[in-house]
């Protein structure tokens, strides 16, 4: 195939989309909705000789069948909104990013990629136990969403995948995204948590995802305060428990111009222990 | 690359790189007053443009992006000399003050009534969350939206 020069490409198919991305790896930027990998250029971070653009290629779709829910991995925030039986966790996160524009611009799967303080839409889809499509030339290949992320801006992608869409199986019963902002309608975030849970008939939890947000580079599963809570009753004192361990020791929480990492960890706390008592009350 | 896209109606084309933005093109290469250039970051608003009628941050948005379609700024929504309904809302409502931030309030102002011709004060505030205003202040800019909310 002919040298793909340098410059703007913004194909019309997945196909194209893969074939591109593999012949030109690292030396080109995917673009979705822009508002993250734009100020990877803008800020000078990145130089990318080429810009593979993925607004003509048809991942723009949300569809609930059954008990699953698909979204393609370019559906703005906006689209999303439009759906109305969505997981009450991801209809939260989606509710909250702030501002008509970035909600026409964000796409879904931009905010996996993005870090913090972006990934709330991420956040929401942790606790909700989602898989990840990711295509490449040598076919597709899923991946339970809570082994992506390998490390700061490293992911479970190989250089030739794109990710195309996010599959929900199985939504918990119960499910809740809470974040705290500096403004209330705007600002980034300073710490989330969301958590899906499953009530068996003695009300005691048979499954439980809790995912934290904001405090690390990226969101993560809480797998440890999972299994504390699995099989118990949920009472407001089981739920204190769980809180004090909600963030361990040894997680290097982010600590910036606008909040500490003591306080992030507060925060996350409190979150955490808002969405449960809220499920039990 | 070339580009070609329509601005307020007018087709225009234009040299860009890969790696430029919407925002540069239209202030650098074309000269465009009614766009402003903020916090470049897409935190401020103040480079929101419509782009086939969505708003976008111009300055997120890569100028490849806009090749073949629609760009409006807040001075085409003026015609003939004649300023458009949301335009003439924000001067009766004194919504402007230095006038920086009053493009893109607009614009979004468009984009929600276009989607929402009667929103909720709630609606409102969330539309303009990412649009900021250091000294008009946001009362006037939302009366002035509310003064054209269609109560049924």
């Amino acid at each position: 195939m002919s040298q793909v020069t340098s410059g703007y490409y913004a194909p019309a198919s997945l196909r194209d989309a893969i074939s591109l991305k593999k012949r030109l790896r690292e030396r080109a930027l995917i673009v979705a909705g822009g508002t993250a990998a734009v100020q990877l250029i803008s800020k000078m971070i990145a130089e990318p000789e080429v810009i593979i653009s993925l607004e003509k290629v048809p991942l723009d779709y949300v569809k609930v069948q059954g008990n699953v829910v698909e979204i393609g991995a370019t559906t703005p925030i906006s689209r999303l909104l439009e759906k109305k039986d969505l997981p009450n966790a991801l209809r939260e996160a989606a509710e909250n990013i702030h501002g008509l524009a970035l909600k026409d611009m964000a796409t879904v799967g931009g905010n996996i990629f993005t870090p913090a303080p972006a990934g709330d839409i991420a956040t929401a889809l942790l606790s909700l136990d989602a898989t990840l499509v990711l295509r490449g030339t040598r076919g597709m290949r899923a991946v339970p969403f809570s082994k992506f992320y390998r490390g700061p801006l490293e992911y479970n992608i190989k250089a030739d995948e794109v990710l195309t869409a996010i599959k929900i199986r199985r939504a918990p019963g119960l499910s809740s995204f809470l974040k705290q902002t500096p403004l209330r309608y705007s600002g980034p975030t300073i710490a989330s948590a969301s958590v899906g849970l499953d009530l068996d008939k003695d009300k005691k939890a048979r499954r439980v995802m809790v995912a934290i947000g904001g405090l690390t580079t990226h969101p993560y599963r809480v797998k440890r305060v999972e299994r504390f809570l699995t099989g118990k009753r949920l009472t407001s004192e089981l739920i204190e428990e769980a809180a004090k361990q909600l963030v361990d020791d040894n997680v290097d929480v982010i600590e910036d111009a606008l909040a500490s990492s003591w306080y992030r960890r507060v925060i996350a706390q409190v979150l955490f222990k808002k969405i449960l008592n809220n499920f039990i009350r | 690359m070339r580009i070609k896209f329509k601005l307020d109606g007018e087709v225009v084309e234009v040299d860009a790189k890969h790696t430029d933005t919407l925002l540069k093109i239209l202030k650098d290469k074309l000269g465009v007053g009614a766009v402003h250039f903020g916090c470049g970051e897409g935190t401020c608003g103040a480079c929101i443009v419509l782009v086939n009628g969505r708003p976008r941050y111009s300055c997120l948005t890569l100028a490849g992006y806009v090749d073949g379609k629609e760009v409006t700024t807040v001075a085409g929504l003026a015609h003939d000399g004649e300023l458009s309904e949301i335009q003439k809302a924000f001067l009766e409502n004194d919504a402007a003050q230095c006038g920086y931030c009053t493009p893109g309030m607009i614009l979004i102002a468009k984009a929600l009534l276009d989607r929402n011709p009667s929103p909720s004060d709630e609606e409102i505030f969330d539309a303009l969350a990412g649009n900021l205003c250091r000294c008009t202040g946001y009362v006037p800019i939302i009366n002035a939206i509310k003064s054209l909310s269609k109560k049924r």
